[in-house]
């Protein structure tokens, strides 16, 4: 009758607040260094850190975890216009990715924090 | 993975050099007309270099990817022609009359420092909202 498992769920939103953490914390390393000369922005990028866990899957038991997909690698952002001192960053672009990754860092603290709730009446027994 | 703590290691590191950048300016324009400075010639501008660097972590002790905070490489003297403005009877005047004026241009120094500024505007917005989401996380161990 339960589809979604309770347990699948919470990774989920664990794995939707440590991208947004990676997206802050990349963008806050961009904006530190809006007047670096030849500075240029990262992103952290998801889907080489997916690649990574595909081509590397666990088969047995005993094998060595190959690693959290959800931790990411950061790589520079692609065709961003430099500017004269070779500088990539975008202070618009910074600031709305970080507004961006606050939203849905907070929409998931406020799910897990509902069905948190949930065990918690769950144990309480309803009280 | 990279923490939100070294995040703002790293907006503060870039709101000290702004601090740094915007001294600098304020110097050189305080300056535009010192024709003697400690080594007896006219005073030089001075240029903040700046350089990426890592914030020191536990992540970067492991190798794995950090924030990166930006720091001072040096502060430098401008090495370009002095000004010199005919005004014979300034003692700094050499025989033909000319006075060498330190090499500060007003206008750079101005742009320099608002861009220095609104750089700090910026750091300091990503603090807030970095701050925002670490009290959001905590809101979670709330009974």
């Amino acid at each position: 009758m339960n589809t979604i498992d309770d347990a699948a769920l919470v990774e989920a939103l664990r794995q939707q607040m440590t991208k947004s953490v990676a997206r802050q914390v990349a963008a806050s390393g961009n904006l530190a260094n809006v007047d670096t000369p030849n500075y240029k922005a990262v992103e952290p990028s998801f889907a080489d850190a997916l690649k990574g866990q595909l081509q590397m899957t666990a088969t047995r038991t005993n094998h060595i975890n190959p690693g959290d997909a959800s931790r990411p690698q950061v790589r520079e952002i692609k065709d961003a216009a430099a500017r004269r001192d070779g500088n990539t960053v975008e202070l618009d672009r910074e600031l709305l990715t970080m507004q961006r990754a606050s939203g849905d860092f907070a929409a998931a603290q406020t799910a897990l924090a509902a069905k948190f709730k949930l065990v918690r009446y769950a144990i309480s027994e309803s009280k | 993975m990279a923490t939100l703590g070294s995040a703002i290691t790293a907006a503060a590191s870039a709101l000290s050099v702004e601090r740094t950048r915007i001294e600098a300016a304020v110097s050189n324009l305080a300056n535009a007309e010192s024709t003697r400075s400690a080594n007896g010639q006219p005073y030089r501008r001075r240029d903040v270099v700046l350089r990426a660097e890592p914030v020191e972590s536990f992540d970067a002790a492991l190798g794995r990817s950090t924030a990166t905070g930006v720091k001072v490489a040096a502060i430098v003297e401008d090495q370009s022609e002095f000004r010199r403005r005919y005004e014979p009877s300034h003692p700094d005047a050499d025989k033909d009359g000319f006075v060498s004026l330190p090499n500060v241009d007003a206008p750079q120094e101005m742009v320099d420092m608002v861009g220095a500024a609104r750089a700090y505007q910026a750091n300091l917005a990503a603090i807030g909202l970095i701050r925002e989401m670490v009290q959001k996380a905590l809101e979670l161990g709330k009974g």
